[in-house]
Order: structure tokens, then sequence, then C-alpha cells
């Protein structure tokens, strides 16, 4: 078995067992805590707990106009590398059906070229945002090893990805086992650090929402 | 074409250049062959005029064909050829002193005119193996004239100049290799340890590759430079995807979805389809087949990646290369349910924590 | 009480707990916390910092260890080691450090000087974190270890002994007797019976006595059935904000208790933030079902006296501002109801650049403005208020939460600011049409 064999087959399987083991405890754990119920009259008129809830979610899309110009380069940055990972992960034709091999659904993909233009200003828009966690005197106070392990394990399948791509560094199959092997990594990593925002935004957005919606307050 | 080959055989003194002379070869077709050979080969354009002057000094040349656990598809492609062409006089220069399926002799006389030419060219001949060789149970899974592959391998490579690993058996072991492998074969390249072993691996190799690097030989006297996995860099240097001529396909995304769709009459890139160009390094998608007429990909599907190590048992060669070769649906349901016990598992734990502090009030 | 050595940051201790019983009781108080939502919001920090942003006291300042989510590094840590989902398995390999003494002492500047709760943070956090109230929960594990300003230590003492931190409750009847000779107004207190319970902020006791007497001049025109009660007068709730929920609770029960006691249907709070947070939405959790009286703000009163037109006001036609109390409007759900009272009152509103649920904090909330340690923080926040306030170029300066009102006038006077904070119930009985 070759180092591709091996990251095609029981490193990825393996990561993903990780991968859902680990989320799924994790959300479950959090989930499973007890509620503490706002026995509070709510105030007139005040949306239900789950439409108070889902409109945060949905408005904290977008910070609010008052916050926008001191956080644009965060906000922007953000949306440049989740835009562009959502495009490179789901709009890459290898990647659709790698992900049409494991769970048996595919769409259309888009040109190789694109993806790979999309893919390079992810990773510049990556490097932003170490460079801002790296000197930003905030970035820098808030951020521990757990930060920096996620922005590599987020960054890594980028960068292997386009090596891959473009036949940079060693040999395509070479490369493509590391990718894949560094997404396998990204898998392992994700439900022990940050990268679970991906699922928990939605919760933490909602019981927000929902708490202050209670109130009459649309945060 | 055994008479042909027995006949000239027998002339063993005769330059190549004396032989192609005789049969009516000019010395300007034979430089341009030269030159031809030294492109494919990737040579620099100096090294053409060498490699036809070394060429034309060249003497016979002894070979020793040994075939073991094969099909004999590799001699097939290697002999079959659409017209007479300068490979076959460069087959036909060779003394192919063994080779069960072109040689005359059969039993005690063929081993016999083995052992004769192994000790006339001492040191001198090459050895071509086509076919794994089975190691399990002492080899008996195949034997000739009542000697095991092992043995006959071991005795016949001991005073050869260099040995060329013919075809993916040969090379890496081929299908008889795969998985389950019931007679333990392995490639030849496990078993000569102390000779220079040149892989032309394809199942089967492409006759140019092999024309090429026997050319190699007689012309220099050394063997090519070769890539990690053994093989002449100049055949196998680069990915049947990089010189594919569907290459612009793959890159603005246009792909057959399947073998019958729009995409596929179109001619569309065969990634989805299975295609394994991209991680396979051989001459195909240059040097074609059968004098350059087409090769798999071209005549409408992707390539197996027969050239490569264990290509049988790497998934489907239907299934994307990109696609995971796990099914992993039994492991990650496992894995959910082993989630939801561990995390309801760590929120009860936490809720007795929590509840021990409550209490202490 | 301890002061730390000159090097050290400073902190106050209270007790004579040891540093090992302090950090047990810190987790104690940090780890009952923990319910599903806390745990979301301590899961889900992306680390972007973003929440400096929205924090007055990091504009103020540029210094990053006023970033929101940082003040909150111990509780974290409690919760990442005793109740996180790998809690059992970092406690096992010892993969997270526990929470240490020092760590406790150097936050205490950070849980208690320079954070107001007012929420702010929560409001651009992109994961929907609740630091506000999260920094409220961490502030009751370091009251348990012991571990707070001692002006808020002093004010907790005092209320546990009075029921208020400025006045014993036994002193209520004869104080309003006297604020009511002063200002010529008649204050029903200790009826037995009454429709509506009014309660002050201590302020109204002390400094502000001509709001508690303007709040009586309008509940007399209005002719309503109230009182004020010694069982149950002060609404401002120290508990809530130093971290005391035993306290918190006793004092809620104090003011729900005597409402219901006396019968009333409403208990009209004063202006003040912390009473709104307090015991309109935290009171129920303490009795375990909703309350059976309901729960009013002053300015939320008058803005449904005004609205119905059981009371009419003068129109005063000039230029105004407000200043949103945070507990009260981005925490409290109140942004529509002073904007009522002002229109009726004929102010020619000029908002402030930054308003309503996103206006900044007078930096004086969640007992900042009682912590002398905090002043220079404080007026470097009032600076930011004082030019977005002239930026408006209104005349008059509105507010409707007592305790602001104090913090803003501490900076109008300590920077011999041209304006003064005014009471918006006061602007309203001074302009009582007839």
């Amino acid at each position: 078995m070759d180092l591709l064999d091996f990251a095609r087959g029981p490193a990825i399987e393996f990561s993903l067992a990780v991968f859902v083991l680990g989320t799924i405890w994790r959300l479950a754990a959090v989930l499973l805590l007890p509620r503490r119920g706002d026995l509070s009259k709510a105030r007139e008129g005040a949306p239900s707990r789950v439409s108070g809830a889902m409109g945060t979610v949905f408005r904290r899309m977008w910070p609010n106009k008052a916050f926008i110009h001191r956080t644009i380069f965060t906000t922007l940055n953000s949306y440049v590398f989740h835009l562009g990972l959502a495009i490179v992960v789901f709009g890459f034709v290898p990647h659709i059906q790698f992900i049409h091999g494991l769970f048996g659904v595919s769409w259309p993909g888009l040109p190789t070229n694109f993806i790979y233009g999309v893919g390079v200003i992810t990773l510049v828009s990556l490097f932003a945002a170490l460079a801002r966690r790296l000197f930003h005197p905030v970035g820098r106070l808030l951020s521990g090893v757990s930060d920096y392990i996620s922005w590599f394990m987020t960054a890594a399948p980028v960068l292997t990805g386009l090596l891959a791509t473009s036949h940079l560094g060693a040999r395509y199959e070479t490369l493509l086992a590391i990718h894949i092997l560094s997404v396998a990594a990204f898998f392992i990593w994700f439900p022990f650090g940050k990268l679970m925002h991906a699922f928990l935004f939605v919760f933490s957005r909602g019981a927000t929402g929902a708490r202050f919606s209670h109130r009459g307050v649309n945060v | 074409m055994n008479e042909h080959v027995t006949a000239i055989s027998k002339r063993r003194d005769e330059t190549l250049g004396d032989a192609l002379s005789r049969q009516g070869i000019s010395r300007r077709a034979f430089l341009k062959y030269s030159a031809y050979l030294a492109s494919i080969m990737a040579l620099p354009p100096s090294a053409a005029k060498v490699m036809a002057e070394g060429l034309a000094k060249a003497r016979r040349q002894a070979v020793i064909w040994l075939s073991f656990q094969e099909c004999t598809g590799c001699t097939e492609s290697l002999t079959r050829s659409f017209s007479p062409s300068l490979e076959d006089l460069i087959f036909d220069f060779i003394s192919l002193d063994y080779h069960h399926t072109l040689q005359a002799a059969s039993g005690e006389a063929a081993e016999a005119a083995r052992r004769q030419s192994m000790e006339e060219n001492k040191g001198k001949y090459i050895v071509i193996v086509d076919g794994s060789v089975p190691m399990a149970d002492g080899g008996i899974y195949s034997m000739i004239a009542g000697q095991t592959n092992i043995d006959i391998l071991a005795e016949t490579v001991e005073n050869a100049a260099a040995v060329i690993a013919v075809g993916t058996c040969a090379a890496f072991g081929g299908l008889p290799f795969a998985n389950p492998n019931p007679t333990g074969a392995v490639p030849v390249s496990d078993l000569v340890k102390n000779k220079p072993v040149i892989n032309i691996p394809g199942c089967p190799p492409i006759p140019e590759a092999m024309a090429g690097t026997i050319a190699h030989f007689l012309a220099f006297g050394k063997i090519p430079e070769l890539d990690d996995l053994g093989r002449p860099r100049s055949f196998f240097g680069e990915t049947i995807h990089d010189r594919c001529y569907r290459r612009p396909f793959y890159d603005r995304g246009m792909f057959a979805k399947s073998f019958d769709d729009e995409g596929a009459r179109e001619g569309w890139c065969l990634y989805e389809v299975g295609c394994k160009g991209p991680v396979t390094y051989n001459a195909c998608a240059t040097l074609k087949w059968n004098g350059g007429v087409s090769f798999p990909i071209q005549s409408g599907h992707g390539c197996l990646g027969c050239s490569e190590p264990n290509f049988w048992d790497r998934g489907s060669f239907y299934k994307p290369l990109s696609a995971s070769t796990a099914a992993p649906g039994k492991t990650i349901a496992a894995a959910a349910a082993a989630g939801a016990a561990l995390g309801a598992g760590a929120a009860m734990l936490a809720r007795s924590r929590r509840n021990a502090h409550l209490k202490k009030d | 009480m301890s002061t730390a050595q000159a090097t050290a940051p400073a902190f106050d201790s209270q007790g004579k707990l040891g540093n090992e019983e302090r950090v047990e009781e810190a987790m104690h108080g940090f780890v009952r916390e923990f319910g599903v939502t806390a745990a979301l919001h301590m899961e889900s920090c992306v680390r972007c910092g973003m929440c400096a942003e929205a924090c007055h006291f990091y504009l103020a300042t540029g210094e990053a260890k006023y970033t929101p989510v940082y003040k909150l590094e111990p509780f974290r840590k409690a919760y990442k080691r005793e109740m996180g989902p790998f809690a059992p398995i970092y406690r096992l390999l010892n993969l997270a450090s526990k929470v240490t003494i020092e760590e406790l002492e150097n936050w205490q500047e950070l849980i208690y000087d320079s954070c107001t709760m007012c929420g702010r943070c929560t409001m651009v956090c992109p994961m929907g974190i609740d630091i506000a109230e999260l920094v409220k929960e961490a502030r009751h594990g370091m009251f348990r270890a012991g571990l707070i300003p001692e002006r808020l230590a002093l004010m907790d003492r005092t209320a546990k002994a009075w029921s208020s931190p400025a006045t014993p409750a036994e002193d209520l009847p004869d104080i309003v007797e006297e604020i009511a000779e002063e200002h010529g107004v008649e204050i029903p207190c200790d009826l037995e019976k009454a429709d509506y319970l009014v309660t002050v902020a201590p302020a109204e006791l002390g400094d502000h006595t001509k709001a508690l007497a303007d709040a009586a001049k309008i509940m007399n025109k209005l002719g309503l059935s109230w009182t004020m009660h010694q069982e149950g007068f002060d609404a401002s709730n120290i508990g809530f904000i130093d971290g005391d929920t035993d306290l918190q609770e006793r004092l809620t029960r104090n003011i729900i208790d005597t409402a219901i006691k006396i019968g009333a249907h409403t208990v009209i709070l004063p202006e003040c933030g912390h009473a709104y947070g307090a015991a309109r939405w935290e009171a129920a959790r303490w009795y375990g079902h909703q309350l059976p009286v309901r729960i009013i703000h002053m300015t939320e009163f008058l803005a449904e006296v005004i609205g119905r037109g059981d009371l009419k006001v003068k129109p005063i036609g000039e230029t105004g501002t407000f200043h949103d109390p945070c507990q009260m409007v981005r925490r409290g759900g109140l942004e529509a109801a002073p904007r009522i009272v002002m229109k009726a009152l004929g102010i020619d509103l000029h908002e402030l650049k930054d308003t309503g649920n996103l206006g900044f904090c007078c930096g004086g909330g969640g007992g900042v403005v009682s912590n002398q340690r905090a002043t220079p923080l404080r007026y470097k926040v009032f600076e930011m208020k004082m030019r977005q306030v002239d930026d408006t170029g209104a005349k008059r300066f509105i507010t409707s939460c007592g305790q602001c009102r104090i913090t803003l006038d501490m900076g109008a006077k300590h920077f011999n600011w041209d304006k003064r904070p005014e009471s918006l119930l006061e602007m309203v009985a001074d302009n009582l049409a007839d």
C-alpha cells in the first residue's frame, strides 16, 4: 500500500470516524446540559423563542452598521476565506466526486482554473487572518496553541491542494496523498478546536436570540 | 518469424549497421530512426548522432528472455507491429537465445541453449523477465523443466550485465501479486539485488519503450536514467494526464459523467468516470499504440493506471481518483453511536458535578 | 482590606479564606453557572477579537486586555476543566490547567473595574455569545471567593443588614416623610393595601430626592392607589451586580413578596437599569414560576399613561439627545418607551451617533460607578460619550437611569462640561399639563 492508497482508504475512513464521533460527542455533551428556562413574562408582542433565535442566527451574518467600520477587515476577510473554502470544497469536481463516493450525492462542478484562482485568494486571505492574529494586540492576546492549530489545519489542505493541482514540489500522487492526508488531519482536529463553530454558531447565536427576543430586543 | 530470428542469430559477428544495410535500410533512414529514438527518450539532439554511431557499431547482443507467471501479453505487444519497422529489425538483430514463445527449440534443448548462451556471453548478456515470481510453498506454482522460477532467475541473472523487467508483473508483481496473492508472487526487483534492474511496466508495456531502452543500452553500453521505481525516465517521466489531449477539458471543468453521455461523445475529460491518468506515469498519451493510432483515452476509456504498482487493488477502475476507496458507512454509524453515548455520558457527569456544587449550599 | 504590594495589580479581598479555599469557592461559583446556554457560549468563541471593537473600555484605552471575551479567561478555564465535553479527559491527562489564585486576583480588575456588563459586545459577536451575561456569571464565583472590589463588598454588607446599600429599611418612613415635606408632595408609605408598589434606587433617598417626589407627584396626579413600603423599597439590587446570588434573591424577594402581601398588581421600578434587569427579567427564577405581579420600569409606566392619555404633558419644544441605559434598553427591550415620552414632551430628539441597542454605556454600570479604583478609566469612557453628545448639537441631555445619571454627572463635573444629564421622569413631572 503506498501513501496515496493509505490516504484514500484507511486515513480518510479513520478521520471521518473521529470527526463524527468527536462532533456528536461535543454537541451532545453541551446540548444535554441542564437548561435554565426563562420564567419571566415575555415582552408584549415578543416573537416565539424559535423565531427569535432564527432572527439572530441570520442577523449575525453581517455586523450592525455601528460596528462595521471597526470590524471591516475581520468581517470581509472572514467572508473571503469562508466563501473561498466553500467554493473550493464544494465546487471542485474531484471534491464533488469525493463527496459523491462517500454519500452518493453530487452536483455540477466549476472550472478547474476558476477553482485554482479561488484557492489562491483563499490562501492569501487565510494568511491575512494569521497575520492579524500574530500582529494585532487583541488577536495575539486571545490566540492560543489551539487557535494556531485550527488555522494550520484549515490552511494546509488549501495549500496542498493548490500544490497538487499545479504539480509543484513533488509527484502528483505524492501531493495528492499529502493533500488527502491534510484533509484527514482537518477532520480529526475539527471536533476538538474552534472549527466546531461551523456547527455551534447556530446554537450559540440562537440561544442569545431567544434570550433577548423574549425581552423585546432584536440582538 | 521464428525462422527469421534463428537465421539471424547465427550471424554473431555482424554489426547492427551491417545488418541494416544488408536489408536495404539506408543510412539516412537509420539516422532518422536514431533521431526519433533520441527524441522520444528526451535525449539532447546531439545524442542522436552518437546514438546512431553507437547503434551502427553495436555487436549482436545476447538476450535471455525468462517467462514466469505471465500471460504472454507483453511478448504479444512487443512482437506485434503493423509494418516491418526498425524496431522489428532491432529485435531481429539481438540474439534472442532463449524465449519460450519465440524459440524453435523446446524441452531440454531449450534449457541447454540458455545455459550455453550464459556460458558464452558471461557478464555481457541481458536478462529480460516477464511475469512475476511465485514464492509461496517453495515456488512450486511455476516451474520450468523441474526448476522453480526462483532458481532459474537466480541462476540466470548471476552473470548477466543487466536485467530488464518487462510488464507490470515482472516490474511490480502485477495481476498475480493482487490481493490475496495466493502464489506469493513478487516482482523481479525483490529477488535481484546485485544487478541493475530496469522496470518497463505496463500491461502490456509500450513497444517503443522496450525498443528505446534496448537501443540505449546497445548504443551507450549503459542503462538509461531511471526513476525511483526503476523505470526509464524518458518514457515514464510524465503522467498521462499532463500530456493528455483531453487535458483542456479538465482545466475547464468539462467532464463526461458516463460513457454514453454528451460529454463522452464530445470527448471531454474522463476523470469522473475513473481515469487514472493523473497518477499514471507512462508515455501512452504521446507515443500511443499500434503505430501511433490511438490510446485508451482517445478510444473513450479512462486510463487504468496499468503501469503503476498495485493498479488492480486500488478500488474500482471507474471510481474517480479523488473518491475515497473506503466505504465508511458502518464505521461512521458506529462512530456516531459512540459519540452520542460519550457525549451523553459527559453531560451526565457534568450535571452530577454541577449538582454536587449546588447541593453544597 | 489586604492591599497588594505596589508592583502587583490592584485587587481587594474579603474574608479570611486561604488561597486554595478561594480557588475552590470560585470553582464552586463558576461550575454551577454552566447550563446549556453558558456552555454553548463557552464553546463557540473563535477568538476573532471583534468584541474588543464594541467595548468602550477597549475603545477608550486601546488596551488589548480590555477585550471583553478575555475578561472571561478564568471562567473559561474552569469550564474547560470542570464542565466541558472533554473535561473528564482533560482532568485525567491534566491537559487543562487549574485556575490559580493569581489569575483570579489579576482578573478582578477585568471582571469588575473594566466591565459594566452593558452587553455591547454581545451585539457584535459573530457567534452571538452573550459575553455580558457570562461576566455576570463569572462574578458569582469571584464573590464566593471573596475577591471583589472592596467598595462593592461594603455595599453588599450594608445591603445585607439594611436591605439597601444606603438606607436602613426601618428609617424609610422618616426619610420619605422628610422628602415629602421638602418637595411638598404626599408620599404614602407602608400602606397595608395598594395597587402599585413604588420602589426606588438608593440615590432617590439621597441626592436625587426630587426624582422620588416627582414620581409621587405623577402617581398622585393619576389618582392611583400606591405606596412605598419599608419591607421592599430599594430595587437597585447590589447582589445582581457584585455576584452575590444569595443577596440578589433576598433583595428580589423583599420587593415581590411585599407587592404580593399588599395586594399590588404592579411594581413600579425606579429610573434604574440594574433594577430592571434584576426584577423584570431575573426575579421569576427565584420563584420557579411566572410572577403574579407585573414589573414595570418608570419610563415604561410613563410611556403607557401618556400613550393612554391618562397623563398630559406640556411640550417643551427644545432639542435634546438621549443616553440609552444599557440594562433598560439593550438588555431590557425598552428602546421605544423613552422616545414615546420625549415625543410627548415635544423634544426635538437628536439621536447620538451610537444609540438605542447600540448606544455606549455611561461607563459606570455593573458597579463600576461605585468602584473608586475605576475612576480614571470611567473618565476616559465618559469623554467618548461627551463627544457624541456634543456632536448632536442638542441642548438637553436626557437619560432615564439614576446610576447613568450619577456617572455622567461625575464625568461632566470632572471635565467642566457645560451639560448635565437630566432625568426623563423629572422632565415629565416638571411639565405636567395643569
